[in-house]
């Protein structure tokens, strides 16, 4: 949105340059602005509501892709079959799986190597709403994986033991979702599944992830000597060009290693069409808004005639006319800006969910209205101010002095 | 039924107004009759309540107290619809700015009042014609009120005040916005509707030279009626100005 | 009637006033009506020709889980079904991953049959029906995916999936044209072909889609399929093709709140909008009402007039917006469609112009209505001082 404003600088520049040195004072156009109330109250609301709009959409796009940043880690890194780009759609045999978690650059902490072969499959769970089903992603991962996943903490019950056929949900799900709760069962690969603990991703795509013991997983769904992934996590950062190179080079492997932040940041431009979507609304609403903040100021030209004709006869140049209502205007919508991007941080944190295209599960995020965002906004406004009031001010500056004498 | 011999009868007439709980009374113990094709000018100081006068009479303003009687009905007995339907048949109006709708011209202007009644559209069009060939304009009737002078926007105005061949002609400062000459032609025009037409007239103005035109002067002081004078050298009625009925 | 021309030419006192508020209903209503009728096209696009007669049998845990191929002798038996034919998501891409179609494996012996009303299949000739039962590599695709690609009958193309990690060089060996542009926006393909190529494909299928006989049975096999396979090692769901398609849809996410959500936004907004435009219309010609009640116009009188005047400019500015909608829906469509397939059936649905239409009435009303009433009581001599 700020790249926009680049082109206008130099006006912009110059209304600053006239507001602070040939001044018609701004008190003028604030107080002018509160004397037709209603002009003003309906232009600010509609000004406020596309900006709102605005805010709002881009919060959600912002959203998804957050919970998909939220996801990675830069010492991390992932493990796939070439060319498989999900988790999903790839496979990693236990052999290869072997070789990677021996590789001398894997962290290790107080319990073993920090190193987890994950299987991925998918479930189709019943709305709590009972409007139908999504597919959700369940993951098969050891006490390793959960330990790696540091946005991942335990709330309610605890983790899942091997063997036992048991299950933790995040709690994101727990609304979204009927029959998911603590104590609760899911049937799948044939066997009932017992749900011992709930956590809370903080945000990241785990949240939208079912978590069982990966060899239990494995059994129930006859994926002997087959899993999903494979993720470690490095001594540091430093070691992640290094580690991937090596997995690229060994031609044993046929796998692909990407880092956490770029597998994901893959993944996230799921958002792009909601974003795009947004961007599209919001310029047809702009249109609308800009002829509506022109009527406001059209009108309050008209309204002003003798007095604009007064300022000219004083000794104001057409120039600071044009100036002072071209900031008129500004104060106008920007007012509009701050209501509306005040407006909302209502939405901000609803949560919500989409199923991803590229891995075809549900995927909970939250509407993140983040300053800059609504900085955004509030500069868009400022923007619906210079074009609705430009032609207004215009026509205000070729006012004849004249007109000083009519009533 | 026979047409009253009265156009105008106030009993006791009285109108105030209220600021807060405080009683403002602008008419007081009015007593008037003005009978049918009378030509009445009410004169007076500002504020003397000569305007909230004719109001009331023109049946747009409703009287606090008293019993008035307009063109044979009595007007506290109506709603504010039959009071609308009745001005629509019985009350010209002529107005000091004249008042004529910027977006109609001038033939739609003086068709206005008839589109309140069932007319057909050529009957609407023959009363139209005959009430601007009276005030001279036929050759304006497709001009906009922007495209006339003040004198021919209130010719167009008196057209529309007759169009409807109403009993009663009111009129408040019809002669204030315009110059002496238009102002002249205006109350000559006035003077043939209340001769040849039979029209009654009552008339605000503080113009003397105006007030000249009407038969009598009813002087209003205070809110009250101070007296009603008789005008006996009124100036000999002219042709109408180019010709006209 | 004879009041027309007055509300018409009161409307266009103040052209540029008029014109500004109607741009800005019309932008908006254009906007509402492109994004009600996106939820529009999708929600139809859940029924197609032959779809109310067909079941979807498929995982009962996932529908991006496979079932055995063998299933197909239980539905084989059973008298109430027609035919059917297998399939399986290929997620294949031509040329560039951005390229996204879609494309399956099926059953080349019934899937024609199966899907006689979408692919038209009375229109097919029967040399090429006989060439894309022959030939194992043979493809058949849809006029509009075959216009977007240049693909004419006998091209080789190559389809790579990252599902399956393969590559399928497939002849076209039938171009069909469909009742819509978005049934021709898909390609099929022999299923042995990813069965030989997969290893873990061998002997497994996606689903099955089922033609019923009759449509009244549907509900009573759905319920006889899943019960057959209760206990089996994988059991599954079965369900009407439309219920599949409306899942397909719900996975794009819960755009219907997020369209009707804005569409509320934006009425509050033109409603603002409009209301101002119609009260700044209505108090400048305080001394006209006056005047025209003095005539003797009635207040309910004014009030219509006024009224018709609200709703005059809202039908104004929504009619604009419909009929810009209409121009663009054309635009969106051939736009869209090379994105989205489904979106190569965008129309503006008649539920929109419905909804347009009371958009329109609710607008002219409800933006009117306070100021009108409010001039159309004003004491008359209040008017006639306010010179």
């Amino acid at each position: 949105m700020t790249v926009f404003l680049l082109p206008l600088a130099p006006y912009l520049l110059w209304l600053v340059y006239a507001a602070l040195f040939h001044p018609v004072p701004l008190a003028y156009n604030w107080r002018s602005i509160w004397v037709r109330k209603a002009g003003t109250l309906s232009t600010v609301g509609a000004i406020a509501i596309v900006v709102m709009i605005f805010v709002v959409v881009l919060s959600m796009a912002q959203g998804v892709s957050r919970a998909y940043v939220k996801s990675g880690r830069d010492d991390q890194v992932i493990v796939l079959r070439q060319n498989a780009r999900v988790e999903m759609m790839s496979s990693v045999t236990l052999a290869q799986a072997r070789l990677i978690s021996t590789h001398p650059l894997v962290a290790r902490d107080a319990y073993g190597p920090l190193f987890t072969e994950d299987i991925i499959v998918s479930k189709q769970l019943p709305l709590a709403d009972g409007t139908g089903s999504l597919t959700v992603t369940v993951r098969g991962t050891t006490l390793a994986g959960a330990r790696m996943r540091s946005q991942v903490s335990l709330t309610a019950g605890r983790w899942f033991r091997p063997g036992l056929s048991e299950a933790v949900v995040p709690q994101s799900m727990q609304r979204r979702y009927r029959g998911v709760e603590l104590g609760g069962t899911i049937t799948m690969g044939g066997r009932t599944w017992a749900v011992v603990g709930v956590f809370d991703g903080s945000g990241s795509v785990y949240d939208s992830e079912i978590w069982t013991e990966v060899a239990d997983l494995r059994q129930a769904y006859k994926r002997y000597g087959m899993d999903s992934s494979v993720a470690v996590r490095l001594r540091s950062p430093e070691d992640v060009p290094a580690f991937v190179r090596d997995m690229e080079k060994d031609v044993r492997l046929k796998l692909e290693a990407k880092p956490e932040p770029t597998y994901f940041a893959e993944l996230g431009d799921a958002g792009k069409p909601m974003q795009v979507l947004g961007q599209i609304i919001t310029a047809i609403l702009t249109v609308g808004a800009v002829f509506a903040a022109m009527n406001t100021m059209y009108a309050a030209v008209a309204g002003r005639t003798s007095e604009i004709g007064t300022l000219r006869a004083i000794g104001f140049r057409r120039r600071e006319i044009l100036a002072s209502f071209q900031w008129e205007a500004i104060l106008l919508t920007t007012l509009g800006g701050i209501l509306g991007a005040a407006l909302s941080l209502l939405f901000n944190g609803i949560k919500s969910g989409g199923v991803n295209m590229k891995t075809w599960s549900d995927v909970g995020y939250a509407f993140a209205v983040t300053p800059g965002l609504m900085a955004e906004g509030v500069v868009f406004s400022i923007l619906m101010g210079i074009a609705g009031g430009f032609l207004p001010a215009w026509r205000a500056s070729r006012i004849p002095v004249t007109e000083a004498m009519r009533g | 039924m026979a047409a009253p011999e009265v156009t105008v009868r106030l009993k006791g007439l009285a109108k105030s107004y209220w600021r807060g709980s405080l009683e403002i009374p602008v008419l007081t113990g009015i007593d008037l009759e003005i009978p049918k094709g009378g030509y009445y000018a009410l004169m007076g100081p500002s504020g003397s309540g000569k305007t909230t006068l004719l109001n009331l009479i023109a049946g747009i303003d409703r009287p606090t107290g008293g019993e008035l009687e307009v063109c044979g009905h009595a007007l506290n007995a109506l709603d504010d619809d039959e009071l609308a339907g009745w001005r629509s048949r019985n009350v010209g109006f002529i107005f000091q700015n004249y008042n004529l709708i910027p977006v109609l011209d001038a033939f739609e202007n003086v068709e206005l009042p008839l589109l309140l009644s069932d007319m057909s559209r050529g009957e609407r069009r023959d009363r139209v014609e005959r009430a601007l060939r009276l005030v001279n304009l036929t050759d304006r009737m497709r001009n906009y009120p922007r495209q006339l002078s003040g004198g021919q926007e209130q010719r167009v105005a008196i057209a529309r005040a007759i169009v409807h061949d109403p009993e009663l002609l009111v009129a408040d400062e019809p002669t204030g916005a315009l110059d002496a000459r238009n102002a002249e032609e205006a109350l000559v025009l006035l003077e043939h509707l209340n001769q040849e037409l039979g029209k009654t007239i009552v008339l605000v103005t503080h113009d003397p030279k105006a007030a000249q035109h009407a038969r009598f002067q009813i002087h209003l002081e205070k809110g009250v009626l101070d007296r009603t004078i008789e005008v006996h050298d009124r100036p000999g009625l002219p042709r109408i100005p180019g010709g006209g009925a | 009637m004879k009041f027309l021309s007055l509300v018409l030419r009161s409307l266009f006192r103040s052209k540029r006033r008029t014109v500004l508020t109607v741009l800005s209903l019309a932008v908006s209503v254009f906007l509402i009506a492109l994004l009600q009728s996106l939820l529009g096209t999708m929600d139809s696009l859940t029924v197609s020709g032959g779809s109310g007669t067909r079941l979807v049998v498929q995982d009962k845990a996932s529908f991006t889980n496979v079932i055995p191929q063998s299933y197909a002798n239980f539905l084989r038996s059973q008298p109430e079904i027609e035919n059917f034919t297998a399939f399986q998501w290929f997620g294949g891409e031509y040329q560039d991953p951005r390229n996204f179609f879609a494309n399956f494996a099926v059953e080349p012996e019934t899937y024609l049959d199966v899907y006689r009303e979408e692919c038209n299949l009375p229109s097919i000739p029967p040399g090429q029906v006989r060439d894309f039962k022959r030939d194992g590599n043979a493809c058949i695709v849809g006029q509009e995916l075959a216009d977007r690609f240049g693909w004419k009958l006998g091209d080789v193309v190559p389809l790579r999936s990252s599902i399956f990690n393969i590559t399928l060089r497939l002849n076209v060996r039938i171009i069909f044209k469909g009742k819509r542009k978005s049934d021709e926006m898909y390609l099929a393909f022999n299923i042995r072909q990813l069965q030989e190529a997969v290893p873990w494909m061998k002997g497994r299928v996606g689903a099955f889609t089922v033609r019923a006989r009759n449509a009244a049975d549907i509900p009573r096999l759905c319920d006889r399929i899943d019960r057959n396979f209760a206990n089996s090692a994988q059991e599954t769901l079965s369900i009407t093709e439309n219920a599949f398609n409306l899942n397909m849809m719900k996975m794009l996410g819960d755009y219907s709140t997020m369209v009707h959500s804005i569409t509320g936004a934006v009425l509050m907004a033109i409603l603002i909008v409009t209301a101002n435009t119609m009260a700044m219309a209505i108090r400048e010609r305080t001394t006209q009402i006056s005047t025209m009640r003095a005539l003797g116009f009635r207040s309910s009188q004014i009030l219509s007039l006024l009224m018709a005047e609200g709703l005059l400019l809202s039908l104004m500015g929504s009619g604009l917006g419909i009929v810009m909608a209409i121009l663009a829906a054309d635009v969106a469509a051939k736009v869209g469609g090379s994105i989205l397939p489904w979106m190569a059936d965008f129309i503006i649905t008649g539920e929109t112009l419905l909804l347009c239409v009371l958009i329109t009435l609710a607008l002219g009303l409800l933006s009117t209505f306070a100021p009108a009433y409010r001039a159309s009581r004003r004491p008359i001599t209040d008017g006639l001082r306010a010179l």
